[in-house]
């Protein structure tokens, strides 16, 4: 194994291991039965996770399944695997031992992919479509103003939603007429969450703000004050706190209390003058994982301020983060090519 | 100049000028440099060893509220996505449709953080049919925003005139745009060292050999674009040039194209190469002038309606 040599004191080291595979590593994400993480590579490599194997990088299998960078990447419908949109124009299923199905091949690139149990919706260009849970049957085909930039569905998977330019479009996943819900602000939107009760929506704007929409009557949000453009942004599991990169801190926005449109955001784990460069909120408990562009990963309370540092630094920008569905387990890759895996449940 | 930045040639020119054969005619030339290139419709491109990506322009404005403040999108996400990959291209080249204004490809590479840092804007490359472009730029308001743009002009289909009639038709291009290099060809047959990784606009040749007898010639054709250069021999007050430019830019840059230039500035051994697009504007050390040089600082504009005594005034208000 070519582990990184890290610092003996690094929770990492004794908890997980790491492993360089080289490729920048450009996503996440976790199985819905937790078995199985995947991430992707801006050479078309997926890397599988084996949670039994997590602290074994010699049982981490790398799969080559695009034709140029792994632009997304989605648990799959089912319980294990996974769905990956590429460079090259393809949208494929992998199985948890590295099986690539190809589920499309078109003109543009498959740059989003998001799915709930029933329903997979990805993005090629401008048009959205939405597949049953095999990923075999189109059911409809949604059309956008620009190329979609983000998909998510909401908690329950009734609703879908994509950014582009100059807004999002909301749409009904079951509707037998499509009517879009247009929420529109100018300019180009880059990245999109939705708050886990419905309340809002929320994009990162290529002007380093972040723009939202509150769902009940479609008000606007203006959040900005970033130093740099946001890439990541996660809702806290109760959607107390949007939290997101852009900063040399997390930056955590309220939204409770008539927030977030007029209160201040609240920062953890400054680390001054190294930027976030992703979070990821836990699925359980109210805490966030950071990762920093220096390749530090923590964890931060969103009550206390507690900090616990998972590794420091020298690992390249940390591009991605992914708990599993319970939250005792992360894994995250880094534009050098660093891929970490971290037992967070285990007790020695 | 960082040389670690990956150069991005755009090219531009209209419908039938000749921009398919060039690029084709580039990526065939074995050069043994790998491009990625991105086309906005499919053609009979695609090379061994080079990636196509077919990309729709999509310009949108950045939210000053100013409508020559516009970016395109698109390149931010595509170019943002290659350039993670690391070594893998020696260059890229932006092909734009026949009709685009080169303005937003430009800006794209002064607004976003991750082009600027890993990419540099070497040239826009504008493609010219000899035969049909005074017939063009009668009619186009493009067609001159593509010459005022310009860095290097292939003025192809020079086989169907004769002399006398390509002197007209440069004089014609340079009446627009005084500091552009311009080179002949048939066929898009052109050396690629005239088109590609030109190193950072060659600014500081082009101005030199920048014609001044073009510049008392005002003309108020092609919609009042037209090139103005300036220079003055001693150094320059950084920050008052800073202030000055920076207050031109906000107010008259809608009509401002590009402006350009190779500066002194006092207590700096290198010179400054600065260079603009309408409101948005750049700059990076250059190294030290040659002896020969001297301590002359030019700058030039292109633009429509210019002001030559205001813009001579405030370039001299900045000496030192
Ligand atoms: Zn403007
Ligand atoms: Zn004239």
């Amino acid at each position: 194994m070519s582990a990184v040599a890290g610092e003996m004191t690094e929770l990492l080291a004794t908890r997980g291991a790491e492993k360089v595979f080289g490729s920048a590593v450009t996503a996440a994400s976790c199985a819905r039965d937790g078995q199985t993480f995947a991430l992707g590579t801006v050479d078309g490599d997926i890397v599988l996770v084996p949670v039994a194997g997590l602290k074994h990088p010699e049982t981490w299998t790398r799969v080559e399944a695009h034709d140029g960078a792994v632009l997304c990447l989605a648990p799959d419908t089912g319980k294990e695997g996974f769905l990956t949109g590429g460079e090259d124009n393809r949208l494929c299923r992998i199985g948890p031992d590295g099986t690539v199905t190809e589920l499309h091949k078109g003109r543009r690139w498959v740059e989003c992919v998001a799915s709930t149990p029933g329903h997979i919706a990805f993005s090629a260009g401008k048009q959205l479509e939405i597949r049953d849970s095999s990923g075999e049957t189109t059911l409809k085909t949604l059309e956008h103003p620009s190329t979609v930039t983000g998909i998510v569905f909401d908690t329950k998977g009734k609703r879908v939603a994509a950014s582009h330019y100059n807004g999002v479009s909301v749409w009904f996943v079951q509707a037998r007429v499509d009517t879009v819900r247009p929420l529109e602000w100018k300019g180009s939107h880059t990245a999109i969450a939705i708050h886990p009760g419905g309340e809002a929506i929320v994009t990162a704007m290529q002007e380093n703000d972040l723009h939202g929409w509150r769902l009940s009557d479609g008000h606007n949000m203006r959040m900005s004050g970033y130093p740099r453009r946001v890439s990541s942004l996660s809702f806290t599991r109760n959607g107390r706190w949007l939290a997101t990169s852009g900063a040399d801190a997390i930056v955590l926005w309220p939204f409770f209390g008539g927030g977030p449109m007029g209160k201040p955001p609240t920062e953890l784990a400054r680390l001054p003058g190294v930027f976030c460069s992703a979070v990821c909120a836990h699925p359980k408990s109210d805490i966030i994982a950071a990762g920093f562009e220096d390749g530090s990963v923590l964890l931060a309370e969103t009550g206390s301020e507690r900090v616990l540092p998972i590794c420091l630094g020298k690992r390249g920008r940390v591009s991605t983060l992914c708990f599993s569905p319970f939250g005792g387990m992360m894994v995250f890759g880094t534009e050098d090519g660093c891929v970490a895996a971290i037992d967070l449940s285990a007790s020695d | 100049m960082s040389e670690t930045k990956i150069p991005v040639t755009v090219l531009t020119g209209f419908l039938g000028a000749g921009k398919t054969t060039l690029l084709n005619h580039i990526l065939s030339a074995g050069h043994g440099r790998k491009y990625a290139v991105l086309v906005n419709e499919f053609g009979e491109l695609g090379v061994d060893g080079d990636l196509v990506v077919d990309a729709d322009e999509e310009v949108f404005e950045t939210n000053n509220g100013c409508i020559c403040c516009t970016v395109r999108g698109d390149l931010i996400r595509i170019l943002g996505s290659l350039l993670r990959r690391r070594n893998k291209f020696d260059g890229i080249i932006v092909e734009t449709t026949g009709l685009a204004d080169p303005a937003p490809v430009a800006q794209t590479f002064f607004v976003d953080d991750n082009l600027r840092e890993k990419a540099r804007l070497d040239a826009v490359v504008t493609v010219v049919d000899a035969f049909n472009v005074s017939r063009t730029l009668d009619e186009s308001h493009e067609a001159v925003s593509q010459i005022a743009f310009a860095d290097v002009i292939v003025l192809n289909k020079t086989d169907l005139l004769d002399e006398a009639a390509l002197e007209a038709v440069e004089a014609r291009l340079r009446g627009i745009n005084a500091s552009v290099k311009i080179h002949r060809a048939c066929h898009g047959k052109i050396a690629l060292e005239n088109v590609l990784d030109r190193g950072g606009f060659d600014l500081a040749r082009a101005l030199e050999t920048m014609p001044d007898f073009l510049e008392n010639n005002e003309h108020t054709h092609e919609e009042g674009v037209t090139s103005m250069s300036f220079s003055v021999s001693e150094p320059l007050d950084e920050q008052r040039f800073q202030a000055w430019i920076g207050a031109l830019l906000q107010e008259r840059g809608a009509d401002i194209l590009r402006a350009k230039g190779i500066l002194h500035f006092a207590g700096q051994k290198e010179r400054f190469a600065f260079q603009a697009v309408h409101m948005m504007a750049d700059g990076d050390y250059i190294g030290p002038a040659r002896a020969e040089e001297g301590q002359e600082s030019r700058i030039v504009f292109i633009g429509r309606d210019l002001n030559r005594p205001q813009l001579r005034r405030g370039f001299e208000s900045c000496r030192a």
